[in-house]
């Protein structure tokens, strides 16, 4: 059926030859478009430039300005060849079925109607621009109004549209505006994949601990800041209070910056990247020159597990619209997603590193060659993102009673983590003194895990610093 | 045990005290922002992205922001030191730089996505570029400023319009005709121009040679009407030079610097040297007019305006290239409310800020001629009480 539909649609076109070609894909496009669930059926109202319709002849006139009178039969073939036909919506976990094309309409690029989802509608149903008026094709918008039999207007919606195809950088606005009324907003670049609308709680999770996972895994800075973190200390007992206060530390300043408290500076971003790669630089020098205690090495993990915290909340930014109604759920699962990739490199790097300094060089001089190279990288890094930072010029605020506020809030952070760091130390503390003799082979034989004898005598060797921990 | 609880007890208690000092603070900072508020801005200093081929600014006279928030600038491709465009000597002398097409187009983001521009068989460019207009059905146009060789003439007395592409589509005016301030069939350096959605009319600036608005059907090109300032038919007497202790002027002085139409139908009109801004109906019906730092000599304090993007357009930010700063006044009262900016090349610092465009977000652009060479982005950052009259240089800092 679409095929005789698409066939019928290029006859017709080729019948009018006072057409011109569109080729050249455009550069940039915005499409704006609403979904709204009604009743038994469901709206996808979408404006998408028209030179993003390549390939298509629209009837032109005169000098070329797009025939208006003649573009009608062309514009429906238009939005279901370059728009529905790649636009899938769910209800729950069914695909919706085509839709009918309600309306569609050429708009002048200065009309304003998409702002709201009524106005849009209102336009795309409304009167039609005077036939003379003279529009250059590529200048125009081509607004369509589709509908799909849905089963109830309270289902879960997703949407997958692929329409990153229309230019070579393809931004989307969507708003969805569910039954319960309030509106929700969407902005990606190019082909997102499936969006889910109205996200349940579980699979709000499910998408932040992906994002999480894989953010860490291509985070080539934090992983190399959790390798310096590691090499002197790759025993469990010394791990674990590393690890977890990094972790802790970087969960507040996360989920501190997703309820916008951190500092809307355009130099912040600058800095905290410059400082994520300080941090690196830090550690490879300080295992370079030895002598860093357990206690020490968490205290420093803390501190710049804080600054890391703000970098990982830049990477969230832009995906915090896909949480839904579960903005903390979805905090949190990002979390999970960041230790489940950090618990994965660790279980890699730690025997890797045990079987390197047992077989190949001496934990001293491995330690102090690994160092260096991760010092050369984020040294590099650091003068790189510190130009960035430095064609900002800070300048101190007007002190203003809003400043005031904002300094007040920052101090309570302040307090609330200096009560957590407190409570890290005593548990720290009391694990250090409670299980000092806890290792990778303990765990492994607790655990009754068969290892090979490579791995056993990976998991078998103590380190000189992790002894020095104890 | 005990010891324990007390210290647990305080921290509560201090933290219990400080949310209260700052839930009264907060209320505090709403009733002040109540009186006076203003937008504020950052200067972006990495906006836009290094331009490609080794292109270079020339002096850059005007902006525009079109429906898609893309920002068109239009530069002077001839007004380079020999130094600057190196790579265009014969033969090169070295591996930079080239002057750019005369007309840019970026994203929001900063990226160069067009550029085109320059003579063609069909129209007469202009010798010196000036003003950038992109309307509402996304074609651009643009004026010119050029004396020409012959000292009694003048060489740029037309506007172009042009598709986005670049594909020519009208020209109103030819260069070396002008006959003057009532000559409708030419202009006489038309400085900027605005479209009118609902009567598709072309109002001009006009300009550096004239002293008039003039209106024009957008579509043919036709005459509709014209005006001087208060109003009156204008007049080419010459008025000397602007004195801030003499009555006001009774015409504008050169040149007539910007015409902006107001969503409630409302043109504001830039009379550059006679540091004053002057709002006119449709029709030509004197309505207001404002003053602004009437010490300044010389090139004037009104260069350029752009309407704040809301609805009721509640604020105009002013381009003053003088004294090298954007004034931030209500529309309603025309009254300042405060101004950023200084003299200099760094970010957020000016050297004759001569165009300002504002897109759907709010952002401010600018664009500096002579040798200011350069476009600039502010980040809009919200309303917020006034604190400073001037602010000086908006670098990054809190926003609010």
């Amino acid at each position: 059926m679409l095929r005789i539909y698409r066939s019928l649609l290029v006859a017709s076109l080729l019948l009018l030859p006072w057409s011109a070609l569109a080729h050249d894909i455009p550069n940039e496009v915005t499409v704006r478009a609403f979904v709204k669930p009604e009743g038994t059926h469901l709206h996808l109202l979408v404006r998408v430039p028209l030179k993003a319709m390549r390939d298509i002849n629209f009837p032109e006139r005169g000098p070329g300005y797009l025939d208006l009178a003649r573009v009608n039969d062309v514009l429906a073939g238009a939005a279901t060849l370059w728009i529905s036909d790649f636009v899938e919506i769910y209800e729950g976990d069914i695909r919706l079925s085509k839709p009918k094309i309600l309306a569609t309409c050429i708009s002048l690029p200065s009309d304003r109607s998409f702002v709201s989802y009524e106005d849009a509608y209102a336009h795309v149903t409304g009167p039609r621009l005077s036939n003379d008026t003279n529009l250059f094709w590529d200048q125009t918008m081509l607004d369509a109004l589709f509908e799909y039999p849905i089963q109830s207007e309270q289902s879960r919606f997703s949407i997958h549209p692929a329409l990153a195809r229309l230019g070579l950088r393809v931004v989307t606005v969507l708003r969805f505006l569910p039954a319960g009324g309030g509106v929700r907003a969407f902005e990606f670049i190019g082909d997102p994949g499936l969006v889910r609308l109205d996200p349940r709680w579980h699979q709000s999770a499910v998408r932040f601990v992906d994002l999480g996972f894989f953010h860490i895994l291509d985070g080539t800075d934090h992983l190399l800041f959790l390798l310096c973190l590691v090499i002197p200390f790759r025993r469990l007992g010394a791990l674990i209070p590393v690890v977890t206060a990094f972790t802790i530390a970087h969960s507040v300043t996360l989920i501190a910056s997703a309820y916008n408290l951190a500092p809307n500076f355009l130099w912040f971003p600058p800095l905290i990247e410059t400082l994520i790669a300080i941090s690196i630089v830090y550690m490879a020098l300080e295992n370079i020159v030895g002598g860093s205690s357990l206690q020490r090495r968490w205290m420093m993990a803390f501190g710049f597990g804080l600054v890391h915290g703000f970098g990982f909340s830049f990477a969230l930014r832009e995906s915090l619209q896909f949480a839904g109604s579960h903005l903390l759920t979805s905090l949190l699962s990002f979390n999970v997603g960041v230790e489940l990739g950090q618990l994965l490199v660790l279980v890699l790097l730690v025997p890797v590193l045990q079987l390197l300094f047992r077989y190949a060089v001496a934990e001293r001089v491995g330690s102090i060659i690994l160092s260096a190279l991760v010092a050369h990288t984020a040294w590099h890094w650091m003068l790189d993102r510190g130009h960035v930072l430095a064609q900002f010029r800070f300048e101190w605020p007007a002190l203003t009673t809003a400043l005031l506020v904002n300094a007040l809030r920052w101090l309570m952070l302040f307090l609330i983590l200096g009560g957590f760091f407190w409570i890290l130390q005593r548990a720290i503390q009391r694990w250090n003194d409670r299980v000092p003799g806890i290792g990778w082979k303990a765990i492994a034989g607790k655990l009754r895990i068969g290892v090979s004898s490579i791995a056993r005598s990976a998991l078998s060797g103590d380190s000189q610093e992790g002894q020095r921990g104890r | 045990m005990k010891h324990k609880l007390h210290i647990a007890a305080a921290f509560l208690a201090l933290l219990a005290g400080l949310g209260i000092i700052s839930a009264v603070l907060e209320k505090r900072a709403a009733v002040a922002a109540a009186v006076v508020e203003a937008p504020q801005f950052e200067v972006d200093p990495l906006w836009p992205k290094p331009l490609p081929n080794h292109w270079i600014l020339g002096m850059t006279v005007g902006v525009s922001v079109d429906t898609q928030d893309h920002i068109w600038i239009v530069h002077r491709t001839n007004t380079y030191e020999p130094t600057e465009v190196y790579a265009t000597a014969k033969p090169p002398a070295a591996e930079c730089c080239i002057p750019a097409p005369p007309v840019l187009e970026f994203d929001e983001e900063g990226n160069l996505i067009g550029h085109w521009g320059g003579p063609g068989a069909s129209y007469d460019w202009p010798d010196s570029n000036h003003g950038i207009t992109v309307d509402y059905k996304g074609n651009v146009w643009i004026g010119g400023n050029s004396r020409g060789p012959d000292p009694k003439g003048y060489h740029d007395n037309m506007v172009l319009k042009f598709t986005q592409s670049g594909k020519f589509l009208m020209q109103i005016g030819h260069p070396g005709k002008s006959q003057g301030s009532n000559d409708t069939e030419n202009l006489k350096g038309p400085a900027k121009l605005f479209v009118d959605a609902a009567t598709d009319e072309l109002y001009v600036a006009d300009g550096y040679g004239n002293h008039r608005v003039i209106v024009y059907d957008a579509e043919t090109g036709k005459y509709k009407r014209q005006w001087g300032a208060y109003g009156k038919k204008p007049d080419d007497t010459n008025l000397g030079p602007y004195n801030p202790d003499a009555p006001p002027a009774q015409q504008f002085r050169n040149p007539v610097h910007c015409a902006e139409l107001s969503n409630d139908g409302l043109l504001y009109v830039c009379d550059r040297p006679n540091d004053r801004i002057q709002v006119f109906k449709k029709d030509g019906t004197f309505v207001k007019e404002a003053f602004v730092a009437t010490k300044t000599l010389g090139d004037g304090s009104v260069w350029d305006i752009a309407f704040s993007k809301d609805p009721q357009q509640k604020y105009i930010f002013l381009a003053d290239g003088s004294n090298e700063k954007i004034y931030v006044l209500l529309r309603d009262t025309l009254e300042i409310l405060t101004s950023f900016g200084d003299g200099g090349r760094q970010p957020g610092q000016f050297y004759a800020v001569h165009s300002i465009a504002a897109d759907s977000k709010g952002n401010l652009f600018t664009t500096e001629t002579y040798r200011g060479q350069r476009v600039q982005k502010f980040v809009y950052k919200g309303l917020a009480p006034v604190t400073k009259k001037d602010q000086g240089v908006v670098w990054p800092k809190s926003s609010k």
